[in-house]
């Protein structure tokens, strides 16, 4: 199957450089090449039984982290929140 | 005396006799970091002050009297996608480049509890993603063993450091190979544990699923110490099990007489370079000798492994690594238009090549009008896998294979190449897959370089799969980790 690049870096939010391009392209098709190799299971996709995953009873956990420590990791930060661009007109 | 060159159980034992100090030994181990870091680059970020203020301490409750921790005082490097509160955790990314986490991963926490010595930070390829610790953003990591060639990965940082005694032990993360491989390259000990018996809680998620944290080292009962330590049910990880405290290291028995090694026919096939094969076969020989029964057995479906894989861990990949969008932490573009352009530029400044071929690679097998091309079909193949493992384990106790097909590769040489680089982990994924415990040892050299045998255990089974390690360590006498570095 051929894949088409611009339109699945649109969905993942990336920009691949133009000078690179015609290198990705062409090794993304080869990957994509390789793991379509697969053989058919005529069989539903049911739920894992086995898998280890429980679910947990709620409990309230209390916030060990203050405002100051979450925001040291931010990239721009304001009057003690974190500024982002424009979204409403 | 040249303290960084012993295990940490020989460590352990010196500390309760006095025969040495925990400043000490930090001190051998950073003066040994002194002496070859320049040449192996495995660390990222050291902790120089911090270790031995740490291991001051510990020297104080040794003076005391109190009981601690067999670890105690014993030097570990940690992979840096493992969060450590108030140390850098770059995952070796541009993206995570000045990140500093406000918590503690719980592996993180039970290695301090324990009253270990944290060395610093180690190397990796960015975001786990890669077999020759390569896509570091910020360094390459030689082999100690041949410093034109690469230590292996994602977890080259960790199996280049122990090699090279920077460190007694380190913990790496292995989500299709990432422990195993660059231990097989670097010629040292290391365990993938079972999916759920290892806390993934503060590992910086690549495929939720696949991923697991373990540890490395130069001996066995190293490598099981650190097992124990670091095993056991978290409530932070929906998916971590309730298996009790095990102590591997405590129940060790090297006695192979009666023990089943299956031999699958496909993992020694036309792809594994013969004098990988011949290694390998030549160490169950020598287990077989010691009284092990050896079975060849089949595991058809592992030709689509691979694909099955980078199907499943890619799509996993895009959705975990969405959370890098410039906004609440992390690397944010100086300049932009929009949100949009924002997010975009952010993005693709910030992960490199690699990374954003699995970020692709995942979008696009969740795209719409694929998922039933791509990832039903892996998800639907990982069952039939898991299913070929469990009928072989009703007949043999353990499964050997090689690690890797061939031995460490030159720096550069497979770079360029994707496809070339993914089969590197031909033998490793499908026990991600399924989802198995399984151990890297040394089991001799080819043309000087380190090779490795891949031991498998059924599910929550480490007792097992380290006491046939160990049986074989004993065997051959000990392993030798730590080549002269030239």
């Amino acid at each position: 199957m051929k894949i088409d690049i611009k339109h699945i870096a649109k969905l993942a939010r990336l920009r691949i450089d133009e000078q690179k391009f015609e290198k990705f392209e062409k090794d993304m098709q080869s990957i994509v090449d390789m793991i379509e190799n697969l053989p058919d299971i005529n069989e539903e996709l049911a739920l894992d039984k086995e898998n280890p995953m429980a679910l947990r009873k709620d409990k309230a956990v209390t916030n060990k982290f203050t405002r100051e420590e979450l925001l040291k990791n931010a990239p721009q930060v304001q009057a003690g929140c974190l500024v982002v661009p424009k979204t409403v007109e | 005396m040249e303290l960084y060159k012993k295990s940490a159980a020989e460590l352990s034992d010196m500390l309760r006799k006095k025969e040495c100090s925990a400043v000490e030994i930090a001190q051998s181990v950073f003066s040994r970091i002194e002496e070859v870091e320049n040449k192996v680059d495995s660390y990222l970020t050291l902790c120089k002050n911090e270790a031995l203020e740490k291991a001051k301490l510990v020297d104080k409750a040794f003076a005391d009297g109190k009981e601690l921790h067999p670890l105690a005082g014993i030097p570990i490097g940690i992979k840096d996608n493992i969060s450590t509160k108030g140390i850098k955790t770059t995952c070796a990314s541009k993206m995570l480049e000045n990140y500093v986490p406000p918590f503690n991963a719980t592996v993180v926490e039970k290695i301090n509890s324990a009253d270990m010595v944290i060395t610093g930070k180690l190397n990796m390829d960015e975001f786990a993603m890669g077999s020759s610790t390569e896509n570091s953003y910020f360094k390459l990591t030689k082999n100690p063993h041949d410093l034109e060639r690469v230590p292996g990965g994602s977890s080259g940082g960790s199996a280049a450091a122990v090699a090279a005694g920077e460190a007694i032990v380190s913990l790496g993360s292995d989500t299709g190979g990432s422990i195993r491989q660059p231990s097989a390259f670097c010629g040292v000990v290391g365990l993938k544990p079972t999916y759920g018996s290892v806390s993934r809680y503060g590992l910086v998620a690549f495929a939720s699923s696949l991923d697991q944290i373990g540890p490395l080292g130069r001996t066995v009962k190293d490598v099981a110490m650190l097992q124990s330590l670091i095993c056991g049910y978290d409530r932070m990880d929906a998916t971590s099990k309730e298996i009790g405290s095990p102590d591997f290291a405590k129940e060790l028995k090297s006695n192979l007489s009666g023990l089943k090694i299956g031999i699958p026919k496909e993992y020694f096939g036309d792809g594994i370079d013969s004098g990988v094969k011949q290694s390998v076969m030549n160490a169950i020989k020598e287990m077989e000798k010691a009284g092990a029964a050896v079975k060849e057995i089949s595991l058809p479906s592992t030709s689509y492994a691979l694909n099955s894989y980078y199907i499943i861990s890619s799509a996993e990949a895009s959705s975990n690594l969405a959370r890098f969008d410039g906004v609440k932490y992390g690397y944010r573009t100086p300049e932009y238009e929009n949100l949009i352009d924002m997010y975009e530029k952010t993005r693709s400044e910030g992960f490199g090549d690699e990374v954003k071929r699995r970020i692709m690679l995942g979008t696009f097998v969740l795209s719409s009008g694929y998922y039933d091309a791509y990832y039903k079909k892996a998800k639907l193949l990982q069952k039939k896998i898991s299913g070929e493992f469990s009928a072989a384990f009703e007949n043999v106790d353990i499964i050997a294979t090689p690690t890797v097909p061939s031995t460490a590769f030159k720096i550069g040489e497979n770079i360029g190449d994707p496809i070339k680089m993914y089969t590197a982990d031909i033998c490793t994924v499908t026990i991600n897959i399924a989802g198995l415990p399984a151990i890297s040892v040394p089991c001799g050299f080819e043309n000087n370089l380190p090779v490795g045998m891949q031991l498998i255990g059924n599910k929550f089974e480490e007792q097992t799969l380290l006491n046939a390690a160990f049986g074989y360590e004993q065997l051959v006498g000990g392993f030798k980790c730590l080549p002269e570095i030239v």
